[in-house]
């Protein structure tokens, strides 16, 4: 029953929960530059790293059940500390090391090899996966009321299930980006979002330390 | 003598493209009313009419486009201005917009907003904007049938012959002899699109329109957020910077409109509109000589090497005319998509220039006749408001 109330919560405000990870997610793809096939690895890459952001969640909300009356202490500073990751590595991505960038993605279709490549969905996934978006709160409120770790752990990851299902499309968007504009576009756009994100977490932090 | 004759044959071809012109204008510029009783009124939209019929008179007859299309461009910029700024302070007692004013849908909407309202509202039928859909000054729905026009008709044109906005940077970009910035990477002309699906993005995350709250640099001449918070205020300063970097020095560095090429997301968005549109600008590669001055002089980036050579311009083309006035062997030419390309480039000329004037010439006059007004208010009583 939880499983079934927490996949049917991520359906229900999935599309809310996407317009949040857009901006991350598509200029990243449309930098990469890829197939639809091969835009796959990406996105499974950026839905891991969030699923792992949601674990932490679940362990978070099962902490503040059981300290009762308290909310996470600082949560204002980690959120803003996250927004701030989140930033830099936006802009570094669109901004800095452009044609490293490129170079690795050149360098991952001719090797096997995709560390290097994962890396960035898979922080970027993790990072937008420990915001907070209005079903995000949702999620959290009702997996503070479950009793034990492993109920909230299943809560978040059938939650993480119903949202991804808007997210599944997202690897068609290789089929615009074959032209080395779109990348370029893709991740100047990464950059811009990033910049918004900097001033997002930049503004937060003051407030929190205030 | 044959000389002489050409020369009479390019009048009478001149005034007759020009009588149908000043005719409408006419009936435009008066609405259909009596002329204004008030002096200094009846003096603007006299000075507005001759000013808008002599510049396509001398558009027709002397085949420059760019040159005498920029001086009214110029103008009816400059002109936005002076009746904005006055207009709003007679109405609201100040540029800033009140969170009051936002709630009630007082908010004019410009066509800078569109990519941010337009997309969103496709996917969420939301219009994320505080203005009125169809009621009062600036309605959302008369500024979109106005784009949505124009759009048809002239494509990317509209930011040469339509936006308000342009004509500021074209303005400065015109300061100067030479440009002091000359190497801009051409990675920076993707910019705009770039930030276009940033905002884009970022618009129907936050259920606001992002532009319009955060990069708009023409806020800094318009109207903007009253300053009640330390966020108002850092937004004040990125528009206030914006407009100086992009449509006052930028622009004066590069003698090219930098804020349009490089930075105007609602730029972007319209260059999609290219697409759809009837007209364009063709290089002839019999006639190029490779001289790169069509290339050197294009205000918005829109035309280098790897275009010439495909005897094309780039999306982004505004159709301002400047290739074709700058090119000395005349190769650049506008031309109708499905037709030879350089074959009757004149017709094709004056097909798109003829529509293209009408909207900037309706547009821009009644500005124009207003500022002028408000000049001769400001003369005669000390100020720019009634």
């Amino acid at each position: 029953m939880m499983l079934v109330e927490g996949f049917l919560l991520g359906l229900a405000s999935g599309g809310a929960c996407l317009t949040y990870c857009a901006p991350v997610l598509v200029p990243y793809l449309l930098g990469e530059g890829r197939t639809v096939r091969a835009g796959v690895v990406p996105v499974a890459g950026f839905l891991g790293g969030r699923l792992a952001g949601y674990l932490v969640f679940a362990i978070l909300a099962w902490l503040a059940h059981s300290a009762v009356s308290e909310t996470m202490p600082h949560q204002k500073v980690i959120f803003a500390v996250v927004t701030i990751g989140l930033a830099l590595l936006l802009i570094v991505y669109g901004f800095a090391g452009r044609e490293r960038h490129c170079q690795v993605a050149a360098g991952v279709a001719a090797n096997p090899s995709r560390r290097s490549f994962l890396l960035m969905p898979v922080s970027l996934g993790f990072l937008t996966g420990v915001n907070v978006c209005p079903p995000f709160l949702l999620a959290f409120s009702r997996a503070a009321q479950l009793s034990h770790l492993w109920q909230s752990l299943l809560f978040f990851a059938a939650f993480f299930v119903g949202t991804s299902a808007y997210v599944a499309p997202l690897p068609l968007a290789g089929l615009a980006c074959r032209s080395e504009k779109i990348r370029v576009v893709g991740r100047l756009a990464a950059g811009v979002v990033g910049l918004f994100y900097l001033y997002s977490g930049v503004v937060t932090m003051i407030a929190a330390v205030h | 003598m044959a000389q002489s004759d050409s020369r009479v044959r390019r009048l009478v071809k001149a005034i007759a493209l020009t009588l149908p012109l000043a005719l409408l204008m006419a009936m435009m510029i008066t609405g259909g009313r009596p002329a204004p009783t008030e002096t200094r009124q009846l003096i603007g939209m006299m000075v507005a009419y001759v000013f808008t019929v002599g510049i396509f008179f001398l558009i027709v007859f002397t085949g420059r486009t760019h040159r005498y299309r920029s001086a009214l461009f110029i103008g009816y910029a400059v002109s936005f201005v002076l009746t904005f700024i006055p207009g709003l302070i007679e109405t609201r007692g100040s540029m800033a917009v009140t969170q009051s004013d936002m709630i009630q849908g007082q908010t004019p909407f410009c066509h800078m907003v569109i990519p941010t309202t337009l997309i969103p509202a496709a996917v969420s039928r939301t219009i994320i904007f505080p203005g009125s859909m169809l009621e009062g000054f600036a309605s959302i729905g008369t500024m979109l049938v106005l784009w949505l026009g124009a759009s048809v008709a002239l494509g990317r044109g509209w930011c040469s012959w339509v936006c308000f906005y342009g004509g500021l940077d074209e303005g400065f970009s015109r300061i100067g002899r030479k440009p002091i910035l000359k190497n801009i990477s051409r990675k920076w002309t993707y910019l705009p699109f770039a930030i276009l699906v940033a905002i884009v993005l970022l618009s129907a995350a936050t259920l606001s329109p992002m532009y319009c709250a955060w990069l708009c640099p023409f806020k800094a001449v318009t109207e903007f957020e009253a300053v009640t918070s330390s966020i108002i205020l850092v937004q004040t300063i990125i528009f206030v910077a914006l407009f100086a970097g992009l449509v006052v020095v930028g622009p004066i560095l590069t003698k090219r409109r930098t804020q349009c090429g490089l930075f105007c997301p609602m730029g972007a968005f319209q260059s999609f509109t290219n697409k759809a549109n009837i007209f364009d600008i063709r290089v002839d590669p019999d006639k190029c000589v490779q001289c790169g001055r069509c290339e050197t002089s294009c205000p918005t980036f829109s035309i280098d090497r790897e275009t010439i050579k495909k005897g094309k311009t780039r999306m982004t083309c505004t159709k301002c005319g400047r290739c074709v006035d700058e090119c000395p062997k005349g190769a650049v030419s506008f031309h109708i998509k499905g037709t030879p390309v350089g074959v009757r480039s004149q017709i094709a000329r004056m097909a798109f220039v003829y529509p293209a004037f009408l909207v900037l010439a309706i547009m821009g006059s009644g500005m124009i006749s207003v500022a002028v007004y408000r000049l001769l208010l400001l003369a005669t009583t000390g100020s720019l408001v009634q």
